[in-house]
């Protein structure tokens, strides 16, 4: 057996080095003092300094940042409503056709779902801008939120429940003091979930975008015709390391709570 | 229940900070001020520093917006929502735009600048009398090559791409017109061929180009030919000007049989809010010195004949960008083949991908 141990741990490097190989490579060339992608001449910061000079592509990076985060809270608390109300409802046939609804949802192309958006949008006379690409966002993340969520809800044991109601417990207080405490790592891995969808979504931000406002993601496809500059890959160095922080980050917070580990009922 | 609400919190308060800061960013730069113009371009198509200079001019404040393809440009513009007062559409997509009402005609006498245009980009028939629409850039359908791949061999014309020597070494544009233009021109017929059995020359032409290609691909050929990955590239010259720039070892050439013309135009979409400032940003491009400018930034070629005069004399004497009048003699702007003969070209360029090698 002791031979056997080499190949998975070969393997998972291999698959590693794949996923990660473009970013080192985009990251790398970043600070590139030639202009291009092909030839790396030396080093330099010029285009990270060119990045921050550069109010217009701030402001729409902070843009970009704000709709993620806000959108993944909302999404968060609707979805954790929605996956509670799916797990809870009486009829089987009922639940079921929810959960298909849901994932419809998530199965249905981008494309479509951008159109009818600004179909949606247009037809009600709502602006185009922050808040359209708001609840564009808020609804794509729904039902990635609700299916994160819905296998913590699932796994609960309802003895507990029914244990909080014999001492005496009200509803609320089962809601706040056991299910909430108990479902929470599913409730921020859908938030993390929802940021990431949010942050590089193009296809239905695209259609919602306007009116001056627009998110990275439409901008860069934008520059598809004339060739991305290597401020962009600067842009996207800062990105992925502050991803990677958020991510640490969310680790050590786990790590700290995991010790009272066990009966889910904490403050 | 505490960690949720704290991290709800601390979310909350990250993103009205950062509301706060963008504000405060949006102020300096004065987008939220009354005069307002809605810009809607190629991304990283315009100097910056014109729009700052405009913006200093007239006390109009520009808010810019950028889109990636003709059709999603022209979505955005049909459905409202946001009021653009300029828009670049390429010219094929003009026409669709009028042909749609999408656009508001242009009033030529707010435009004094209009006289700069070289009258051989004007009066086109994709918009007869500039009715609609100013020249803002043009250019070329031509072959880009790689001189170290391909060693001393010469390219002058599409002829040479069915060079048997070539093999798997072409990498085509994947546009129909693009590509059927290609067989029509090089058997000395029109671009805008409208004759069945020309076409079907054309493609069956086109048929035995296949030994010879590598790939038909989109935006990626700029990636591609960067790479060396392949000798020679069917472009537009905006994309071969830049990627010439950056390598020594390309070289551009317009066919001798002829090819296609094409152009981004301004145009005021139905939807304005502020023509006056539209009218008024058109002809401060127009302006050579601003024109001359914004071409040294972009790179694409100009229809502005006095901006000629305050370039570089390198980039204005090179035949494959400013072609001189025998040449341009020989290109051709695509025009309207209507919806079915449209078809037919789109039908035929598929059968010639499905070609089996």
């Amino acid at each position: 057996m002791k031979k056997n141990r080499k190949w998975p741990a070969f393997y998972l490097a291999l698959i590693f080095i794949i996923l990660y190989a473009p970013i080192f490579y985009l990251i790398f060339y970043s600070f590139n003092s030639g202009g291009t992608m092909y030839q790396f001449e030396g080093f330099t910061l010029d285009w990270y300094r060119e990045l921050f000079a550069d109010t217009r592509l701030l402001i729409i990076v902070l843009n970009t940042v704000i709709i993620a985060l806000l959108s993944a809270a909302i999404s968060t608390i609707i979805g954790v409503a929605g996956a509670l109300a799916i797990s809870y409802a009486r009829k089987r046939r009922v639940k079921n056709t929810l959960l298909s609804l849901n994932n419809v949802l998530i199965v249905s192309p981008d494309v479509i779902i951008g159109a009818s958006f600004l179909i949606l949008f247009t037809m009600i006379g709502l602006k185009l801008g922050f808040v359209s690409v708001l609840l564009a966002h808020i609804a794509f993340s729904v039902p990635i939120v609700v299916l994160m969520v819905l296998p913590k809800i699932e796994e609960m044991s309802t003895s507990m429940i029914y244990a909080a109601m014999d001492l005496g417990a009200s509803r609320f207080d089962v809601l706040t003091k056991v299910i909430l405490p108990y479902i929470t790592p599913g409730i921020f891995a859908g938030f993390f979930m929802a940021l990431t969808y949010s942050l590089d979504d193009f296809a239905v931000t695209f259609f919602v975008t306007g009116n001056g406002f627009t998110t990275l993601s439409v901008e860069i496809y934008s520059l598809a015709r004339r060739g991305v500059s290597l401020n962009i890959n600067a842009l996207s160095a800062l990105l992925f390391l502050f991803t990677i922080i958020l991510v640490i980050g969310y680790y050590f917070i786990t790590k700290r709570n995991e010790k009272p580990n066990g009966m889910g009922v904490r403050q | 229940m505490k960690k949720l609400v704290q991290a709800l919190a601390a979310v909350l308060i990250v993103s009205f900070a950062l509301l706060y800061i963008v504000s405060g960013l949006n102020s300096s730069q004065g987008y939220t001020s009354g005069n307002t113009l809605t810009i809607f371009n190629w991304g990283d198509y315009i100097d910056a520093d014109l729009v700052e200079k405009f913006e200093q001019e007239t006390g109009i404040k520009v808010i810019y917006e950028t889109f990636d393809s003709n059709e999603a440009m022209m979505t955005k513009i049909e459905q409202g929502g946001t009021a653009y007062d300029i828009a670049v559409p390429s010219e094929y997509a003009i026409e669709k735009m009028k042909e749609e009402d999408l656009l508001l005609p242009v009033d030529h006498s707010k435009i004094p600048n209009l006289k700069y245009i070289d009258q051989r980009f004007m009066d086109l028939p994709f918009d007869p009398g500039n009715e609609y629409s100013i020249p803002y850039f043009w250019g070329t359908v031509g072959i880009l090559y790689n001189t170290d791949i391909l060693g001393d061999k010469k390219i002058t014309s599409w002829n040479d791409l069915w060079d048997p020597e070539l093999k798997n070494q072409i990498l085509l544009i994947d546009g129909a017109r693009e590509v059927m233009g290609m067989g029509l021109n090089s058997l000395h017929y029109s671009l805008n061929d409208k004759n069945r059995d020309h076409l079907i020359e054309a493609k069956e032409k086109l048929d035995s180009l296949t030994p010879n290609i590598k790939a038909i691909v989109g935006d990626e050929i700029r990636m591609l030919m960067e790479n060396d990955e392949a000798g020679i590239g069917v472009v537009w010259s905006g994309t071969a000007q830049e990627l010439m720039w950056e390598k020594d070892n390309l070289e551009y050439v317009l066919p001798e049989e002829g090819s296609n013309l094409w152009f981004d135009n301004m145009v005021i979409p139905k939807t304005a809010k502020n023509p006056e400032a539209a009218h008024q940003f058109m002809n401060f491009i127009l302006d050579p010195e601003n024109a001359a400018q914004n071409t040294e930034y972009v790179g694409y070629s100009t229809p502005n004949k006095e901006a000629l005069k305050y370039m570089d004399e390198e980039t204005i004497s090179d035949e494959r960008f400013y072609p001189d009048e025998e040449m341009t003699a020989r290109l051709e702007v695509y025009e309207n083949l209507g919806k079915r003969m449209l078809a037919y070209y789109n039908e035929l360029f598929l059968e010639f991908k499905m070609h089996k090698k």
